[in-house]
C-alpha cells in the first residue's frame, strides 16, 4: 500500500483517511496475537495520522477538497468533503489516535486479558474508523452510519474493562447513544423529506430559498438534542462519567480527546455549513438555550468535580464543564466565539488527553485512581505528575499554557457581544477549576504518600514518552497559536460566510 | 546544628554591666554632641515645627517611646497564645 | 527590533523551566548565570526600545525601555543573583525552577508596555511565588500558601476584570497613566492595591512570608511588592489618594511590628512600611518625589533582601527567629551579625548607608510640596523603623540576653550575599550618584547638606537613646511567644466558620437541585430512586432512565421554543 507512488494516491486521500484505519481494523481482527495487533495498530494510526497531516496542509494550500466516493458525482453519489474545518477536527483524532496508541501497549497488557487484546485493538481502529468518517463526510446520513460505527466500538472499548461496572457504564453510554444517534436520524429524516438531499452542501443550498418552517425547525430540534447527547450537552451529561471512570485507561484517554470532539464538529457543521447562522441563532432563540446550559455546565458540573474521589471522575465532570466553554463559543456565534470554540476543541483534547492518559500510568503502577491513594504520590511519580500537574494548570487556563488562550478568546468573544457577566461566569468557573485541579494537585504533590503510593513509579518509556510530550505541548499552545488560533481564526470566518 | 549547651563560662563583651554602661555612655555622649552641633550651623526650616530648638531630639525620643508604649497597649488587643490558629 | 531587543524576563522564565530539568550544578550555574546575562541584555537594550508581538489583531508590547522601567528591571535582575548566591548551599529543584520563573516574571511585567502582557506577568508572579511558600513542607506552610494564593488570584482577576472594563472604555491596552474614576480604573487600582499590601489588604504579607522557606522569603521581600509600586508609578503617579494610603502604611505596621515575636514577621510589617514610603512618593508626582520612590524601591530591595537574608542566616543555623528564644548570638556568627546591622542602619536611614540617600529624596519631596502632616508622620514612622527594624531586629538576634545558642557563623555563600548586600547599601550611601545616574527623572541637589545630616541622626540617634531608657527602666515590652492578631483574624477565625458553612450550603445546594429535580419529575415519571451519591455509584442504573427523559424534556423544550417564535 505504502509502495506506491504519491501522486495518484494524492488525489485519493479523503478515501484513504478512513479506508486505511477501517482495513487496518479488519486485519487487526484476524491477528491473535496482542503485542502484534499493537504494533499493526501503531503503523495504521500513524499512517492515519500522516494521511490527515497531508491532507491539512492540502486544504491550507488548496482550499475545500471534494471528493466523490465510488466515482459517483455529489450530490447523488456520497462526497468526501474535506475543508478546513473538517481537516482541523481530522488532525485532532487522527493524532490523538495515533499517540494514544504509542502509550496503549503497557497499559492494555495490564488492563485488558491476553485474549482480548487483539480484539481491543479491532475495536480501537474502528472507533477511530468512525470518528474519521465523521469529520471526513460530506453526506448526512453517512455521517450517522458512522456515528454508528464509532459508537458501537467504542461500547465495546469501555465494556472490555476489567471493572464490572464498566459493562454497566457502557450499557448506559449505548442506551443514551442510540438514543441520540435515533434523533439525529429523525433530523436527517425530516430534511431529506424536505429537500430531497442529503449531501450538507445540496442541502444548505436547497434550504436558502426554503422559508424556516415547522419541518425545518423540528429538524434542528432533533439534530440539536440528538448531537448533545453525544458531545455530553448539560443535562444531557450523566452518561459521560460513569463512562470515563470505569473504562480501561487507554479508552478513557482515547474517548476524552475525540468522541466529544467529533461531535461538537458535527453541531458546527449542521449549524452553519447546514442551516447557516442567520437561521439558527437569528430566527431561533439558539443562543439563549445553548448560553444557558453552556453556563449550567461550566459551573454545576466544575462543582461537582471539586467533590468526586476518584481522579478520572474528576476529570470526566471537569470534562462535561470544558464542553460548555466550547458550546458558549458556538452559543456565540460570532467570530471570536467560534474561534474560541475551536480553539478549545484542540487544546481541551491535548491537555485531557494528557491528564487521562498520566492517570492511566498511576493505574499501572497501583491499581487505583482513588484520590486518596494517590497522596503523596507526585515524589514517587515525579516525571508523570509533573506533566499531570502542567495539564492540570492548562485545565485552570494559566497564563502561558494552552488552556488560557482559549479562555482569552472566550473572554474576549463575549466582551465583543457585551455580555459582560459572562465573563465572570467565566471566571467563577476557572475559580473553581482552581479547586478541584488544586485538591488533586495538593494531595498528589504535598501529602505524606500512603502504602499504594509508596511503590509506585513513573511507567515505562512508552508510555511516560506521549504523557509528557502533550504536556509541553500544552506549554508550546499556550505560547505559539499559529496553527490553533490562526487556524480557527479562518475556519470562523469561513463558517460565518459560508451559508448566506 | 544548634547545640543549646548551658552557658559556657564566661559571658561575652556585650554582656559585662561595665561594657554596657560603657556603650550606653558614648551613646549619650554622641547625642549631646549632636544637639550642641545644631547652633554651630545655618537652618533652611521648611515648616515652622522645625524651628523649635532640639525639635528632631525631641520627636525622635517621643515617637519612640510612644510607639512602644502603643505596641503595650495593642498588646491587650490583640495578644493570643501562639498555638491560636492552630487549635480547632 | 533589532535582535537584542528581547525581554531579559523571558531568559529568566525560560531558565527557570529549563532548570527543573537539569541536575543541581547546571541549575547553580543558571540561577547565578541567567541574571547576570539578563543585565548585560538590558544594560545592551537601547533606552526607548520597543518590542511589538502581533496576535490576533492585537499588538503585544513585549518591551519597552524607559526611565521608569530600567532601574526596577536592573536591581530585580541583582536580586535575582543575590539570591542565587544566597541560595547555593540548598539543594532544591522546585525552588531553583519557581525562584527564577518568579523574578523572571516580575522583570517582564516591568518591561512589559501593555496590560494583556502586565496581566500574565502578574498572575505569573502569583503561581511562582506560591511554591516558594510550599517548598517549607509544613502544614502551617502549606495553609498560609494557600491564603496567600487567594489574595494573589484575587488581585489578579481583579486586575483582568479591570483591564477589560478599562479597555471597552479607553480602546486602549497600553499600560501607561490611568486616570482614577472609572469602573475599570478603580479594580486595576485595587488590583495593584492588593499586591502592594495596601492597609486591610496587607495581612498575606505578614501571613506569608514568614512561612516560606529560608531562601524562598528574601525572594518575595523583593519581587511581588515593588512590581505593585511599579505599577503604581507608572499608572498613577501624581494620584494624591496614594498619599494618605501610604501614611497608613508607613505608620500602622510599627506598633505591630514592636509586639511581634517572630523577627521575619517584624521584617514583613517593616516591608509595608516602607512601601508606604514608596506610595507617598508617588502620590505626591512631582519629579524629586517620584525619584524618591524609585530609589527607595531599589535601595530598599538591597537592604530588605539583607535583613532577610541574616534572619535566614539565623533560622538555618539556630532552627528559630523568635526574638524570645534568641539572643548573644554576636558570638557565634560575628559577620552576620555585623552585616545584619549594617542593613538595620540602611533601613532606618542613618547617613553614609543607601536609605538615608533614597529616603531623603521622598521626605524633600513632601517638604517641597509643603505637606507638614504628612512629613511630620513619615518623620514619625522614621523613628518607628528605627525601634523594629534598626534596634529590634539585630538586639535581639544577637544581643539581648543570652539565648543559649552556640552555633556556626552561616554557610559561605550566605556571607557572599549579604556581604555583596551590605558593601551595595554602603556603597549607595557613600556615592548616591551611581544611583541616582539610573533614576527617571535627573537628581541635582546632593542629599548630604549639614542640616539634612545632622537632623536625620538626631532623630534616629534619640531613637536609640528612648531604647536606652526604656531597657535600663525595664519599660521595654518583653518577647513573648504568642500569635498576634491581624486582619486575616477575619477569615482565619471567623472566616472559618463561615467559609464551612457556605462549603456546607454550596455541597447541598447542588445536591438540593439535583435531587429537586429529581423528585418533583421523577415523581410523574414513578423513576426517581431516592439515594443518589455524589460519586454516582448508587445511581448508575437509574441515569439511564433519567437521562432519556432529559433528552425527551429536550426535544420537547426545543419544539415548543421554535414553534412558539414562529407563530
Amino acid at each position: 500500500m505504502s509502495a506506491a507512488p504519491g501522486f495518484e494516491l494524492g488525489h485519493h486521500l479523503p478515501a484513504l483517511q478512513v479506508v486505511v484505519p477501517l482495513i487496518g481494523a479488519v486485519i487487526c481482527a484476524m491477528l491473535r496475537n496482542g503485542t502484534l495487533a499493537w504494533g499493526w495498530a501503531l503503523i495504521v494510526s500513524v499512517l492515519t495520522a500522516a494521511i490527515s497531516t497531508m491532507l491539512f496542509v492540502a486544504v491550507q494550500a488548496g482550499g475545500t477538497i471534494s471528493y466523490g466516493l465510488g466515482g459517483w458525482a455529489p450530490p447523488y453519489g456520497i462526497e468526501y468533503r474535506v475543508d478546513l474545518l473538517s481537516a482541523f477536527i481530522l488532525l485532532i483524532v487522527s493524532w490523538a489516535g495515533a499517540i494514544i496508541m504509542v502509550y496503549a501497549r503497557q497499559s492494555v497488557m495490564h488492563e485488558i486479558d491476553a485474549g482480548k487484546r487483539a480484539w481491543y485493538y479491532c475495536m480501537y481502529l474502528l472507533c477511530l474508523t468512525g470518528l474519521l468518517g465523521i469529520a471526513i463526510t460530506g453526506d448526512a446520513f453517512n455521517a450517522f452510519v458512522f456515528m454508528e460505527v464509532s459508537s458501537l466500538s467504542m461500547y465495546t472499548l469501555i465494556a472490555m474493562g476489567k471493572n464490572r461496572r464498566a459493562l454497566l457504564s457502557s450499557y448506559q453510554y449505548l442506551i443514551m447513544g442510540t438514543i441520540g444517534a435515533t434523533f439525529y436520524v429523525i433530523g436527517v429524516g425530516i430534511l431529506f423529506t424536505l429537500t430531497g438531499s442529503l449531501n450538507f452542501v445540496d442541502i444548505a443550498e436547497r434550504l436558502v430559498t426554503m422559508q424556516m418552517e415547522r419541518p425545518a425547525i423540528a429538524a434542528i430540534t432533533f439534530l440539536t438534542v440528538g448531537i448533545s447527547l453525544k458531545l455530553a450537552l448539560f443535562p444531557l451529561h450523566s452518561w459521560l462519567p460513569n463512562a470515563y471512570a470505569y473504562a480501561p485507561s487507554v479508552t478513557t484517554s482515547f474517548l476524552a480527546g475525540t468522541a466529544t470532539k467529533v461531535a461538537i464538529y458535527l453541531l458546527m457543521r449542521i449549524f452553519f455549513s447546514t442551516f447557516g447562522e442567520a437561521k439558527v441563532f437569528e430566527i431561533l432563540p439558539t443562543t439563549t438555550i445553548l448560553v444557558l446550559l453552556s453556563v449550567s455546565a461550566m459551573i454545576g458540573a466544575s462543582l461537582v468535580a471539586v467533590f468526586q474521589d476518584d481522579v478520572k471522575r474528576v476529570l470526566a465532570y471537569s470534562s462535561v464543564a470544558q464542553v460548555g466553554y466550547i458550546t458558549l463559543g458556538i452559543a456565540l456565534a460570532n467570530d471570536l466565539g467560534l474561534t474560541s470554540a475551536l480553539v478549545h476543541i484542540f487544546n481541551h483534547a491535548l491537555m485531557k488527553t494528557a491528564l487521562f492518559l498520566a492517570v492511566g500510568a498511576v493505574f499501572l503502577r497501583i491499581g487505583s485512581v482513588r484520590l486518596h491513594d494517590l497522596d503523596g504520590i507526585g515524589p514517587k511519580m515525579p516525571v508523570t505528575m509533573a506533566a499531570f500537574a502542567l495539564a492540570g494548570f492548562a485545565l485552570i487556563g494559566t497564563p502561558g499554557t494552552a488552556g488560557f488562550v482559549s479562555k482569552y478568546y472566550l473572554a474576549a468573544a463575549v466582551i465583543d457581544k457585551g455580555w459582560w457577566g459572562l465573563v465572570f461566569v467565566i471566571a467563577a468557573s476557572s475559580l473553581i477549576a482552581v479547586f478541584y485541579v488544586g485538591r488533586l494537585l495538593e494531595a498528589i504533590w504535598f501529602r505524606a504518600p500512603g502504602a499504594l503510593a509508596q511503590k509506585a513509579s513513573d511507567p515505562p518509556l512508552s508510555m511516560l514518552l506521549p504523557i509528557v510530550g502533550l504536556s509541553l505541548a500544552v506549554i508550546w499552545f499556550g505560547v505559539d497559536t499559529r496553527l490553533t488560533v490562526d487556524v480557527a481564526h479562518n475556519i470562523a470566518t469561513m463558517l460565518l460566510g459560508g451559508v448566506k | 546544628m544548634s547545640d543549646k549547651t548551658p552557658k559556657d563560662g564566661e559571658p561575652g563583651w556585650f554582656e559585662r554591666k561595665r561594657n554596657i554602661d560603657k556603650v550606653w555612655y558614648v551613646l549619650l555622649v554622641f547625642g549631646a554632641i549632636l544637639t550642641a552641633s545644631e547652633f554651630l550651623y545655618e537652618h533652611h526650616p521648611h515648616f515652622a515645627i522645625e524651628e523649635i530648638p532640639v525639635f528632631y531630639e525631641i520627636f525622635g525620643f517621643l515617637a519612640f517611646v510612644f510607639i512602644v508604649f502603643a505596641g503595650k497597649a495593642l498588646r491587650k488587643l490583640i495578644m493570643r497564645d501562639e498555638d491560636y490558629y492552630d487549635r480547632d | 527590533m533589532t535582535a537584542i531587543d528581547v525581554n531579559p524576563g523571558l531568559l529568566m522564565i525560560a531558565a527557570g523551566l529549563l532548570a527543573c530539568l537539569l541536575p543541581r550544578v547546571g541549575r547553580q550555574l543558571l540561577t547565578l548565570g541567567t541574571p547576570v546575562a539578563g543585565l548585560l541584555l538590558l544594560i545592551a537594550t537601547p533606552m526607548g526600545a520597543l518590542t511589538t508581538l502581533p496576535i490576533f489583531g492585537y499588538d503585544l508590547t513585549l518591551l519597552r525601555l524607559d526611565g521608569l522601567a530600567f532601574p526596577f528591571g536592573i536591581i530585580f535582575l541583582i536580586a535575582a543573583f543575590l539570591n542565587a548566591i544566597f541560595a547555593l548551599h540548598q539543594d532544591d529543584r522546585l525552588q531553583d525552577s519557581a525562584v527564577m520563573i518568579y523574578g523572571g516574571a516580575a522583570v517582564g511585567a516591568v518591561l512589559a508596555g501593555d496590560l494583556a502582557s502586565l496581566f500574565i506577568y502578574w498572575e505569573l508572579t502569583a503561581v511562582s511565588s506560591v511554591f516558594l511558600i510550599l517548598a517549607s513542607r509544613t502544614e502551617r506552610a502549606y495553609s498560609a500558601a494557600m491564603r496567600y494564593l487567594v489574595w494573589q488570584i484575587g488581585s489578579g482577576v481583579l486586575l483582568l476584570a479591570g483591564i477589560l472594563l478599562h479597555y471597552q472604555e479607553t480602546g486602549s491596552m497600553a499600560f501607561t497613566t490611568i486616570t482614577l474614576g472609572s469602573v475599570g480604573s478603580w479594580a486595576i487600582f485595587l488590583a495593584f492595591g492588593i499586591k502592594c499590601a495596601f492597609p486591610l489588604l496587607h495581612n498575606w504579607v505578614q501571613d506569608a512570608y514568614p512561612e516560606a522557606t529560608i531562601t524562598g522569603t528574601v525572594a518575595l521581600s523583593a519581587f511581588t511588592t515593588k512590581l505593585a509600586v511599579y505599577a503604581f508609578a507608572r499608572s498613577f503617579a501624581g494620584e494624591e489618594l496614594l498619599i494618605p494610603i501610604g501614611v497608613v502604611m508607613t505608620c500602622f505596621p510599627v506598633f505591630f511590628a514592636v509586639i511581634e515575636n517572630d523577627l521575619r514577621r517584624v521584617l514583613a510589617f517593616s516591608l509595608n512600611n516602607q512601601l508606604g514610603f514608596m506610595l507617598v512618593g508617588i502620590g505626591i508626582g512631582s519629579e524629586i518625589a517620584i525619584n524618591g520612590a524609585v530609589s527607595h524601591a531599589f535601595a530598599h530591595i538591597i537592604y530588605k533582601s539583607l535583613l532577610f537574608m541574616s534572619m535566614g542566616a539565623v533560622l538555618y543555623r539556630t532552627g528559630t527567629v523568635k526574638a524570645s528564644e534568641l539572643g548573644g548570638l554576636y558570638k557565634s556568627m560575628p559577620l552576620t551579625t555585623i552585616f545584619c546591622i549594617i542593613g538595620a542602619l540602611s533601613i532606618a536611614g542613618f547617613p553614609l548607608t543607601s536609605g538615608f540617600v533614597t529616603k531623603n529624596l521622598t521626605l524633600t519631596g513632601a517638604e517641597y510640596a509643603g505637606y507638614f502632616w504628612i512629613w511630620l508622620l513619615l518623620i514619625f514612622a522614621s523613628a518607628g523603623v528605627m525601634e523594629h527594624s534598626g534596634i529590634k531586629i539585630p538586639f535581639f538576634a544577637f544581643f539581648s540576653h543570652d539565648g543559649g545558642h552556640r552555633v556556626k557563623e552561616a554557610p559561605v555563600n550566605m556571607l557572599i550575599a549579604m556581604g555583596i548586600a551590605a558593601g551595595a547599601c554602603i556603597f549607595i550611601g557613600i556615592f548616591p550618584q551611581t544611583l541616582y545616574s539610573i533614576l527617571p527623572y535627573e537628581v541635582t541637589k546632593s542629599p548630604y547638606s549639614v542640616q539634612s545630616v545632622v537632623t536625620k541622626t538626631q532623630l534616629l540617634t534619640f531613637s536609640i537613646i528612648a531604647f536606652g531608657v526604656l531597657i535600663r527602666a525595664g519599660l521595654y515590652p518583653k518577647e513573648i511567644p504568642s500569635t498576634n492578631l491581624n486582619t486575616d483574624w477575619l477569615y482565619r477565625h471567623v472566616g472559618r466558620y463561615f467559609v464551612g458553612v457556605l462549603a456546607y450550603m454550596a455541597r447541598w445546594a447542588w445536591a438540593g437541585v439535583c435531587g429537586g429535580w429529581r423528585a418533583t419529575l421523577g415523581a410523574a415519571h414513578g423513576l426517581i430512586r431516592r439515594h443518589y451519591g455524589p460519586d454516582g455509584a448508587m445511581g448508575s442504573a437509574w441515569p439511564t432512565g433519567q437521562m432519556a427523559f432529559w433528552a425527551t424534556v429536550m426535544i420537547a423544550a426545543y419544539s415548543l421554543i421554535g414553534f412558539w417564535y414562529l407563530l
